[in-house]
C-alpha cells in the first residue's frame, strides 16, 4: 500500500460517513509539514506544574520520539496531544496544541473527535477482555455504528490486523478473547484497534516497556512501517529505541521545581551525534538518567 | 509453661508455609479451637435435622405432593397447601426486582460515573447506611404511609381499561402483592446499588482510557467496557437483593394483606412464605398447623438456598468470560 | 469543508445519546432516593412527637393512653444482644481461627460452609429452629431463646470479619514468633490478639447493628412482653418487638406515636453502630463483605 501525496489514511474499505469526510478534507488541507504544532504548552495536575512551556512540531508521516529521564513529563505531554490528559481528575493545560492549524482545545472541538483523529497506544496493552479479537478491532466501528453489514466489518478487521502484522497469527482464532494473546500480540491488537478508527496521527506511550525484546523489535518495525502513512509520536525511556525508530527527537528533562521542560529538539541524527546542549549530551552518553 | 517444641513443619524457601497445624505449642488452645468449631458445626447440623424431622411430621397428614402443590390453605379444615405462599413470595420478589434493578443500576452509574467524586462518595456511603435500616421500620412505614398512597393508584388502574388484563384487575383494597413488591424494592435498592457500584468502580482505568482513546463517548465507554466488566458483580448484587426479598418477613407481613389465596391480580392481597409463618404461628392450634408452618419454613430455606447456588454458577460463568476464555 | 468541521461533533447523535443516558441516570437516582428520604422523614417527624429522654426509661403504659416508654424493650434488647454476643464471639472467633489455620483441610471447608449456610438462612427460619430446640425443650418462651437466636444471626458476621482479620496478619509476624521459639498460645495472646482485637471488634459492632434490628428471630423465642423483665428465662421485649406489637394497635394514635418513637430510637442505634463498624473496618483495612 503506497501513500499518495495529498491523501491521509490507508485504503481501508470502510464506507463510513466520517471517514469519507476525513478523506475529502485531506485533499484540501494545506500540505504543511507539521501534523501537530505545540506552542508553550504547560500542564498542571491540580496546583502542581507538571510541564512548562513545551514547544515543538511533530512532522507529518515521520516518527517523532520524546525521550528523557523519568518524571520529565513525557507522557503528560503526549496525553495533551489527543486530549487524554483531561481524563485525569484535576489535570489542565495552558498554551496551545494545533492540528493542521486548528486549536484542539477550542470551545467547539469535541474531544472524542480529536481522539478519533489522533489515536493512542498505551504502555500496558489493554485489549478489552470481555470482547473477542474480532470485536476488539471492530470496537471503534461499533461505537460509530457506521459499519454496515458483516462484510464491511470483516474487511475492516482483516485490513487492520494485516496492517498491524497480526493477521497471520490470529486469523483462525478471531473469536478468542482479546486477553488470551501474548503481550506483544496484545499490543499489536491495540495498534490494529487504533488503526480501525482511521486516525492521522498515532501516539505511543512507551509501547514496548511491558514487552519482551522480540516483541519490542516487532513493534519498532511496525512503527517505522506505519510512519509511511501516519504521523507517529512515541514516548520512550529507551534511548537506543529512539535512535532506531525515530526521525525527529525531542529531549525533555526535569528542572529544580520538578517540572518538565524541553531541553532540545532536532533530527534524531543530530541529537544523537551532535547535541547542542550539555544536558542532552550528558543524557545521551549516559552520565545521568 | 515450658516452651515445648514439637516438630515444626518445614517451610519452603521464601517463607511460604503451605500447611500449618495448631498442634505445636499449647495443645489446650488447639483443642479449644477445634472443639468450639466442631460444636458450632454440630449445632448447625442438629438444627437442620431437628427442623427437617419436625417438618416431616406433616407427611403423616398429607402427601408431599399435596403439600407442595396444594393450592388451598385452610387450617380450619386441616388442608395445607404451599402454593399460595410460594406464589406470593415469587410475585412480590419479581415485582421488587422489576422496580429495583433499573433504578439501582441508574443510581450506581450516577454515583460513580456522573457525579463528581466529592458528591458521589458521600451519597454512596449514605446509600450503604440505608441498607441497614431494620425491616420492622420499613414495614411500619409501609402500612402507614405507602399503602394509603398506593391504594388510590391501584384502584384507578384496576378500574381503568388496563384493568381488563387479569394482572391489573380485581379488587384492590390496598395491601397487596404490589404493595409488598414496592416495599421490598425500597429495601433491596440500597443493597443492589452498593454492590453494583463497587463492581463498576473496580473497572480498571486502563480499560476505560482505552475506549476513550478510540474516540468513544462517556456512555459508549460505560456500555461497551465498564458494564461488561462489572457484569458479574452487578449480578451478584441483584442476587443478594433477591435473597433479601425472598426471606423478608416483617415488612411483607405488614403490607401484603395476609390472605392465603392465589389471585391473578397483583393488586389483590396475598401472603408469602416468611409472612405466613410469622403471622399464623402463634395461633396455630389446629392439628398439624405448626408442622405445616415449619414445613413451609423448610420450603423457604430450600428456595433461598437454590437461588444462591444457581447464582454462584452464573457469577463464575461471568468471571470465566472476563478472564480470557473463549467468548464465542 | 475544513478540518475544523471535521473536529466538531461529527456525529450529533452520539453526543445526544450521552446526554440522554445522563438524564435517565439522574432520574433513576432521584426516584431511588425518594422513598428512602420519605422513610427517614417520617421517622423523624412522627418519631419526635412521642420521643423524649424519659421515653427511654419509662415503662409502657396503657395501649390507648398517651405517654409510656420503652424501658422494657431497651432492657430486653441489651440483655439478649449481650448474651447473644457472649455466645457468638467465642464460637465465631474459634471458627475463624480454625478456618484460617487449616485452610485446605476437609473439616475446615465443612465448618466454613456450615457458617456460610447460616448466613443465608432467612431469619424467620432461624427463629423456627430455636423454637423447636429451645422453647419446646424449656416449655416456654424466654429471653434465653431469643439470645440464642440472635447469636445465630451474629455468628456468621463475626466469623467472617475475624477470618478476614486473621488473613491480614502478615506472614512475617507469624514466622517471627516461630523463629523466636514462642509457643503458639503465647504468641496468640501477646502478639496476634491485640492486632486482631480491632478486627474482632469490628465484627462485633457490625453484628450488633444487625442483631438489634432483627424482629423475626424473636417472634417465637422471646415473644415479647409489656412488663419490665430482667429474668432471662422469661419472655421479654426488645425494640423491634415493641414496634411490631404496637403495629397491631395501629388504630390508636398514642400507640402509633410510641411505635414511631421506638423506631427512631432503633434506627439511631443501628446507624451509630453501623457507622462505627465501618470506620473500624476502614482503619483495620478489612474488606467488608456484603451481607
Amino acid at each position: 500500500m503506497t501513500a499518495q501525496p495529498g491523501t491521509i489514511g490507508v485504503r481501508i474499505q470502510a464506507p463510513a460517513t466520517e471517514i469519507a469526510v476525513q478523506r475529502e478534507v485531506a485533499t484540501t488541507i494545506e500540505q504543511s509539514s507539521a501534523a501537530i504544532e505545540v506552542h508553550e504548552l504547560s500542564a498542571y495536575y491540580g496546583a502542581k506544574l507538571a510541564v512548562r512551556e513545551v514547544t515543538f512540531n511533530a512532522r507529518q508521516r515521520a516518527v517523532t520520539a520524546i525521550i528523557g529521564p523519568s518524571g520529565s513529563g513525557k507522557s503528560t505531554v503526549l496525553r495533551a496531544l489527543n486530549r487524554m490528559l483531561e481524563v485525569i481528575p484535576g489535570a489542565r493545560i495552558s498554551g496551545s496544541v494545533r492540528f493542521h492549524g486548528i486549536d484542539l482545545y477550542g470551545a467547539e472541538i469535541d474531544p472524542a473527535a480529536v481522539r478519533r483523529t489522533i489515536g493512542m497506544v498505551f504502555q500496558q496493552p489493554n485489549p478489552f477482555p470481555t470482547m473477542s479479537i474480532y470485536d476488539n478491532v471492530a470496537a471503534a466501528a461499533r461505537f460509530n455504528g457506521v459499519i454496515k453489514g458483516r462484510q464491511a466489518a470483516d474487511d475492516l478487521v482483516e485490513a487492520c490486523l494485516v496492517r498491524a502484522a497480526l493477521w497471520d497469527e490470529v486469523k483462525d482464532n478471531l473469536g478468542k478473547s482479546g486477553a488470551s494473546l501474548s503481550g506483544g500480540q496484545q499490543q499489536r491488537l491495540c495498534i490494529a484497534r487504533a488503526l480501525a478508527v482511521n486516525p492521522e496521527v498515532i501516539l505511543m506511550d512507551e509501547p514496548c516497556s511491558a514487552l519482551d525484546p522480540i516483541a519490542t523489535l516487532q513493534i519498532e518495525q511496525l512503527a517505522r512501517e506505519l510512519a509511511e502513512q501516519y504521523s507517529i509520536v512515541i514516548v520512550t525511556h529507551n534511548m537506543q529505541q529512539a535512535a532506531r525508530v525515530s526521525d525527529e527527537t525531542i529531549f525533555m528533562s526535569v528542572d529544580e521545581a520538578r517540572a518538565g521542560y524541553v531541553v532540545e529538539t532536532g533530527s534524531t541524527a543530530e541529537i544523537f551525534t551532535n547535541p547542542k546542549n550539555t544536558i542532552t549530551e550528558d543524557y545521551i552518553t549516559g552520565r545521568f538518567g | 509453661m515450658t516452651a515445648s517444641t514439637a516438630p515444626v513443619e518445614p517451610t519452603s524457601p521464601g517463607g511460604l508455609v503451605r500447611r500449618r497445624r495448631l498442634s505445636m505449642g499449647d495443645p489446650v488452645l488447639a483443642w479449644g479451637v477445634r472443639i468450639l468449631s466442631w460444636a458450632a458445626l454440630a449445632a448447625v447440623v442438629v438444627m437442620l435435622i431437628d427442623t427437617a424431622l419436625n417438618s416431616a411430621k406433616i407427611l403423616q397428614h398429607e402427601s408431599i405432593l399435596d403439600f407442595l402443590f396444594g393450592t388451598v390453605w385452610a387450617p380450619a379444615s386441616t388442608i395445607y397447601g404451599a402454593v399460595p405462599f410460594i406464589y406470593g413470595t415469587v410475585v412480590s420478589s419479581v415485582i421488587a426486582l422489576i422496580f429495583a434493578v433499573p433504578l439501582a443500576l441508574g443510581a450506581s452509574l450516577l454515583v460513580n460515573e456522573y457525579l463528581p467524586a466529592r458528591i458521589g462518595g458521600p451519597v454512596a456511603y449514605a446509600i450503604e447506611l440505608l441498607a441497614a435500616i431494620p425491616s420492622v421500620v420499613y414495614g411500619f412505614w409501609g402500612i402507614l404511609v405507602l399503602v394509603p398512597v398506593l391504594r388510590p393508584i391501584q384502584l384507578a388502574i384496576s378500574e381503568s381499561p388496563l384493568g381488563t388484563i387479569p394482572i391489573f384487575g380485581g379488587p384492590a383494597p390496598g395491601p397487596s402483592y404490589f404493595a409488598a413488591g414496592i416495599v421490598l424494592a425500597v429495601m433491596i435498592l440500597p443493597i443492589i446499588t452498593s454492590v453494583a457500584r463497587d463492581a463498576i468502580r473496580a473497572t480498571p482505568r486502563l480499560q476505560r482510557e482505552g475506549a476513550l482513546a478510540l474516540g468513544a463517548t462517556h456512555w459508549e465507554t460505560i456500555r461497551h467496557v465498564v458494564l461488561p466488566f462489572a457484569r458479574g458483580g452487578i449480578f451478584a448484587g441483584i442476587i443478594l437483593g433477591l435473597s433479601r426479598a425472598i426471606g423478608e418477613t416483617i415488612a411483607v407481613l405488614f403490607v401484603i394483606g395476609n390472605q392465603p389465596q392465589i389471585h391473578a391480580s397483583i393488586f389483590s392481597p396475598g401472603y408469602s412464605l416468611p409472612a405466613v409463618i410469622a403471622g399464623e404461628f402463634k395461633e396455630a392450634n389446629q392439628p398439624f398447623h405448626p408442622e405445616a408452618l415449619i414445613a413451609l419454613g423448610v420450603v423457604l430455606f430450600v428456595l433461598s438456598f437454590a437461588v444462591n447456588v444457581a447464582a454462584r454458577y452464573v457469577v463464575s460463568g461471568f468471571e470465566a468470560r472476563a478472564g480470557g476464555a473463549d467468548v464465542r | 469543508m475544513s478540518a475544523e468541521t471535521l473536529l466538531r461533533r461529527t456525529s450529533a447523535g452520539r453526543g445526544r445519546t450521552d446526554r440522554i443516558v445522563f438524564a435517565l441516570c439522574l432520574i433513576a437516582g432521584a426516584i431511588a432516593l425518594v422513598p428512602l428520604a420519605a422513610v427517614l422523614y417520617y421517622l423523624l417527624a412522627e418519631g419526635l412527637k412521642a420521643w423524649s429522654p424519659s421515653f427511654l426509661i419509662s415503662k409502657p403504659g396503657g395501649i390507648t393512653t398517651k405517654g409510656g416508654g420503652i424501658v422494657n424493650a431497651i432492657i430486653g434488647t441489651l440483655e439478649m444482644t449481650g448474651l447473644g454476643l457472649v455466645i457468638a464471639v467465642p464460637f465465631g472467633v474459634a471458627v475463624a481461627l480454625y478456618v484460617v489455620e487449616y485452610r485446605a483441610g476437609r473439616m475446615a471447608i465443612i465448618v466454613r460452609t456450615a457458617v456460610d449456610l447460616v448466613a443465608g438462612i432467612p431469619s424467620i427460619v432461624i427463629g423456627l429452629f430455636v423454637y423447636s430446640l429451645v422453647v419446646l425443650t424449656m416449655g416456654h418462651f424466654s429471653g434465653l431463646a431469643g439470645a440464642i437466636a440472635l447469636s445465630l444471626v451474629m455468628l456468621p458476621i463475626i466469623a467472617r470479619t475475624s477470618e478476614e482479620m486473621f488473613k491480614i496478619i502478615p506472614r512475617r509476624l507469624r514466622e517471627g514468633t516461630m523463629a523466636l521459639g514462642m509457643p503458639r498460645w503465647r504468641a496468640l495472646f501477646a502478639i496476634y490478639l491485640p492486632t486482631v482485637a480491632a478486627g474482632i471488634m469490628t465484627g462485633i459492632v457490625l453484628a450488633v447493628s444487625r442483631a438489634v434490628g432483627e424482629t423475626a428471630p424473636l417472634l417465637f423465642t422471646a415473644l415479647g412482653s409489656n412488663f419490665v423483665v430482667t429474668d432471662i428465662t422469661q419472655p421479654m421485649s426488645a425494640l423491634p418487638l415493641y414496634m411490631f406489637q404496637n403495629a397491631q394497635n395501629i388504630g390508636f394514635p398514642a400507640a402509633r406515636e410510641r411505635a414511631w418513637a421506638a423506631g427512631l430510637t432503633l434506627v439511631a442505634i443501628v446507624l451509630i453502630f453501623n457507622v462505627l463498624g465501618r470506620w473500624l473496618a476502614s482503619r483495620t483495612q478489612i474488606r467488608l463483605l456484603q451481607r
